[in-house]
């Protein structure tokens, strides 16, 4: 059995069932060109008067996009009634086709799934061939929204009664989660919210800075995160609550006390225990990696099965349990992140430190695991007191022996300990879903203030005032190479080729060959910029192959569009959304004419350049 | 030991445990039932199954300490397909098979086609969200393709009667354009503008498209006191495919434009059906000076069915019953299943060596 049914088989099918038109989805662009053309190879036409209601409604569209109207997919187009959509074509191409579709002019358009939402247009049938996509070198499985969206496409209203998924398999495929797709809620959304250089600097412009906390206050995710909080809160009441139910003692934090106490006593008799000064980031974690707690260590997620102290070195541990069940010993600094979710787990007094019962629950519950989980910020004390109680003075002299409590204390104070431990962990827990954002705008004013945006009274610097006008990613790169002076004097021509290796955040080659030494001089420049402002911002990926594509297309006034996309492998969809991205990056600079007027023409030049051909057939 | 103590031992273990053993040994064993995680293993080379021993050998002596599981594996569940991992979703969403007969394929392929014209009359909801708007800001969560634009248009058209400006955004610049040809054909040429990071087309019409992006732009330029004139008139902003506020890279900027959005504006937010719908309108309405109004159903305009399509041409019903239920489980076809586990023997069984 072949892994896939043949195009041509499929759409014959559909035929059959009366289920054209259809929007077919597959995995890549490639597979989505290659059925279109498997269409010539079997030669399956449809019928002259449906060709030619296509080319009425093309020649419409190529009258109003020129550039569509030697595009080498019309023959297949007219002649068979399937065309191909995917992020790899022109928009104009793109809209040709979706208006051909609308006007009921094909039976199927071969789509990829990735970018569903830019799939405006409804059909009668949708085809879904795979569970799961490619994101970010990633394989994952589609989400309930996403195959929510692709399956909305089916049935369009007023011109069907009825619309038709059609689930066909191909080695990307499982039937669970689409079945699970179709029917299931939607997930919930997340806020997604980041602090960025130019949101402080433009905050800042038309705020004080007491006003700002207030501002971040309404964001959605200090929304989300009040909730959290709020949970919190009732856990935090509930434990007081029990603490309270332990009433008066002879000293006033007896908790307290009795744990000073007894660790003065363990150390009188193992002094070889040392407490070891573990790194702010480390200790600010501790209090939260207790047994059950979830955590990610770089890519994967496990839980903590216990805390302990390496016996040499003193050095914070941890046992953890890890997807697959293996049972590992890592260092407490291996934790990239605590997650907010802590599982029951019953402790045991050995290895594996948990009962068999847990030990299955915890593997369960990492493999039922969505990818993503929500973190748990944690606010790292700049003072070094991470932990009061701990840090209490251990005296030699405690009352304790001779205290009428003695008993009481005695009897009360494991449980009692943890529920401190807990009210303590808590406490900081809550502290740091409230402040977290306010946290991070204030790590970004250090930055801007450390580079001269911001005056140490948090207003803008001259520098600054212009800098927020720049609101897109590598803002700090460019203001920087702008107050450096790196762009003082450059051509037109090669201002676009830097903007656009900045711009351009994809890694899949693309061969060109034009390479030119002022181009590399240049972007060498700009990599060494990148790369000292790595600590604030991630560095671009600078590539000059894509930087003189950019450059040429400017450089060669006259070049035609055909001949720009003939000396690379990249895709004309890509090229044209990369210039298009250059063109909005070139506005930003050009925005800056009342500070920078030399720089601004320089940026007005090389739109004006830009936009010719193609790039001028839509704003 | 022989093969068949291990295949007898083999087929008394959960399925996921056999996962477990399967890991590493057996490509792509996450998408096999039991009886073929089984039969694979029992394929490997001596070696591995030697390795496959042993490992069994510790499970067992482990869950002899165990205390038995209280519920014995459930001997067979025809009603999944046996080759999706039990992962995939708790068995609480799956149904039991229920008492009626499974659908036919004829019968799941009835009623097709095209209805004939009707005079257009809008939907309550579509009437609902129209009136909102007057008072409130409101959150269109609904499904794909229901006439979500109807809303927004008929709103554009009360905002323009009341003299007020509208601007309508989209995350992609694909959809600004089709939107701009479809909203000049609706209000004329000059009554639709097109905003971009460089061009700007017809820029003081009242109804103005632009990325979401630009939107927020123009929104910090009027708190640093750069008025936009237009500002001052903005009647109704428009969010469409709002679903983006959870976008990874990009969701922060619909965030900001819906705190910085005017007061005197109304908020119009079209989504694609989300989870927490409500969760957005009552963060909307905390900060907003009116409350958000939640417009939600899952009712699709046009019902959807499903069919499982065979690698050999072959049509079956995907699922046991014509419609797609909503949350409340499902139960695959039988033939689906069938087909489906036979596509999974042939394309995954000479791949394995
Ligand atoms: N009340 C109605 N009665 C009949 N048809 C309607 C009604 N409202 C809208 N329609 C039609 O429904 C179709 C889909 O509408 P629309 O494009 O607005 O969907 P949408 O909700 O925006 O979907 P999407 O999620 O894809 O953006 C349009 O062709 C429209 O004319
Ligand atoms: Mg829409």
């Amino acid at each position: 059995m072949p892994p896939a049914i043949h195009p041509v088989d499929l759409l014959q099918v559909l035929r059959q069932q009366r289920l054209t038109p259809a929007i077919v989805f597959l995995t890549s662009r490639r597979a989505c060109d290659e059925a279109i053309a498997s269409f010539e190879h079997r030669h399956v036409p449809i019928p002259t008067t449906r060709s030619a209601a296509i080319t009425q409604v093309l020649d419409k569209m190529i009258a109003e996009y020129p550039s569509i109207t030697n595009h080498p997919l019309i023959p297949t187009v007219q002649d068979y009634g399937v065309a191909a959509h995917h992020a790899g074509h022109l928009p104009s191409w793109k809209i040709a086709i979706e208006e051909l579709m609308r006007q009921g002019c094909l039976d199927a358009v071969f789509a990829t799934t990735t970018l569903a939402a830019g799939v405006d247009f409804p059909a009668r049938t949708v085809v879904i061939t795979q569970s799961s996509v490619r994101k970010d070198r990633d394989i994952m499985e589609l989400t309930v929204n996403e195959i929510q969206q692709l399956a909305g496409r089916g049935g369009r209203r007023g011109k069907d009664y009825v619309g038709f998924v059609v689930v066909t398999p191909s080695p990307y495929i499982d039937l669970g989660p689409i079945a699970n797709g179709l029917t299931n809620h939607p997930e919930p959304i997340d806020s997604q919210f980041v602090v960025s250089y130019p949101m402080v600097l433009n905050l800042l412009k038309a705020h004080t800075i007491d006003h700002i906390q207030p501002i971040l206050q309404k964001s959605f995710s200090q929304f989300q995160l009040n909730q959290r909080a709020d949970a919190y809160e009732t856990k935090l009441d509930e434990v007081e609550t029990q603490l309270e139910t332990y009433g008066q003692r002879e000293c006033a934090d007896w908790i307290a006390q009795w744990q000073s106490f007894t660790l003065a006593k363990k150390r009188r008799s193992h002094h070889r225990l040392k407490t070891r000064h573990d790194p702010p980031e480390v200790s600010a974690q501790l209090a939260f990696l207790t047994p059950g707690r979830v955590v990610e260590l770089s890519r994967e997620h496990a839980i903590v099965l216990r805390q302990y102290r390496s016996r040499g070195q003193g050095y914070a541990m941890l046992t953890i349990i890890r997807n697959g069940g293996s049972i590992v010993e890592y260092p407490a600094n291996a934790v990239t992140a605590v997650i907010d979710e802590i599982i029951d787990i019953a402790e045991a007094k050995k290895f594996p430190w948990s009962t068999p019962q847990s030990l299955e629950h915890a593997i369960e519950t990492l493999e039922n695991f969505p990818t993503r989980l929500r973190r748990l910020p944690i606010r790292v004390d700049q003072d070094g007191t991470e932990n009061p109680i701990l840090t209490e003075t251990l005296s030699d002299e405690f009352p304790c022996p001779t205290c009428p409590s003695r008993p009481a204390c005695q009897k009360d104070h494991p449980q009692a300990w943890k529920l401190r431990q807990e009210e303590h962990r808590l406490t900081k827990t809550i502290h740091a879903l409230r402040t977290e954002l306010w946290h991070r705008f204030q790590q970004h004013v250090e930055v801007l203030q450390q580079f001269g945006y911001l005056t140490p009274t948090c207003q803008l610097t001259p520098e600054g005032d212009w800098a927020r006008l720049i609101r897109i990613n590598h803002s700090l790169l460019i203001t920087e190479l702008i107050r450096m002076g790196a762009f003082d004097g450059i051509k037109a021509s090669l201002l676009a080729g830097v903007l656009a290796s900045i711009a351009h955040d994809d890694d899949r080659p693309a061969s060109f060959h034009g390479r030119h030494p002022a181009l590399v001089t240049t972007l060498g420049q700009v990599r060494k910029v990148a790369h000292s402002l790595a600590a604030y911002e991630e560095p671009p990926l600078l590539r000059w192959d894509i930087a003189a594509i950019a450059d040429r297309w400017i450089d060669e006034s006259t070049l035609p569009w055909n001949d720009l996309i003939h000396s690379t492998s990249m895709a004309e969809g890509d090229i044209y959304r990369l210039l298009a991205r250059t063109l909005e990056y070139l506005s930003q600079l050009h925005g800056l004419r009342a500070t920078h007027p030399g720089l601004a023409d320089v940026a007005r030049d090389a739109m004006d350049l830009m936009r010719r051909d193609v790039l001028q057939e839509l704003p | 030991m022989t093969n068949d103590t291990l295949a007898t031992q083999l087929a008394g273990l959960p399925v996921r445990l056999l996962h477990h053993l399967a890991k590493k040994r057996v490509p792509r064993h996450f998408r096999m039932g039991k009886n073929r995680l089984i039969q694979s293993l029992l394929t490997l080379s001596p070696d591995q199954q030697a390795e496959v021993a042993a490992a069994l050998a510790s499970l067992l002596q482990e869950s002899a300490h165990l205390p038995k599981p209280e519920k014995p594996e459930k001997p067979a569940k025809p009603q999944r397909p046996p080759d999706t991992p039990s992962r995939q979703s708790p068995p609480h969403q799956r149904q039991t098979v229920p008492a009626e007969p499974a659908i036919s394929t004829k019968a799941l392929f009835e009623g097709i086609g095209v209805p004939s014209p009707q005079p257009f009359k809008p939907d309550d909801w579509q009437e609902e969200a129209i009136d909102r708007l007057v008072t409130n800001d409101v959150i269109l969560s609904v499904p794909t393709g229901s006439g979500k634009t109807y809303v927004a248009v008929e709103a554009m058209r009360r905002a323009i009667e009341a003299e007020r400006t509208v601007i309508y955004t989209s995350p992609l610049k694909a959809l600004s354009n089709t939107k701009l040809t479809e909203f000049s054909q609706m209000f004329g040429a000059d009554q639709v503008g097109i905003l971009t990071g460089d061009r700007r087309d017809n820029p003081q019409a009242p109804i103005l498209i632009m990325t979401t992006e630009i939107l927020r732009n123009l929104l910090y330029d009027a708190a640093s006191g750069e008025i936009d004139l237009r500002l001052d008139t903005l009647g109704l902003i428009i969010l469409d495919e709002s679903q983006f506020l959870a976008d990874r890279e990009r969701g922060v900027v619909w965030e900001e434009t819906i705190i910085f959005a005017p007061a005197q504006s109304r908020l119009l937010l079209l989504s694609a059906s989300i989870g927490n719908p409500d969760e957005v309108a009552a963060w909307i309405s905390s900060i907003r000076s009116t409350s958000c109004h939640l417009i939600h159903h899952r009712n699709r305009s046009v019902p959807l069915r499903a069919a499982y399509l065979d690698p050999s041409s072959r049509l079956a019903p995907f699922f046991r019953t014509r419609d797609i239920a909503h949350g409340k489980g499902f139960v695959l076809h039988p033939e689906t299943n069938r087909l489906f586990a036979n596509y999974e023997e042939q394309t995954l069984g000479p791949r394995r060596r």
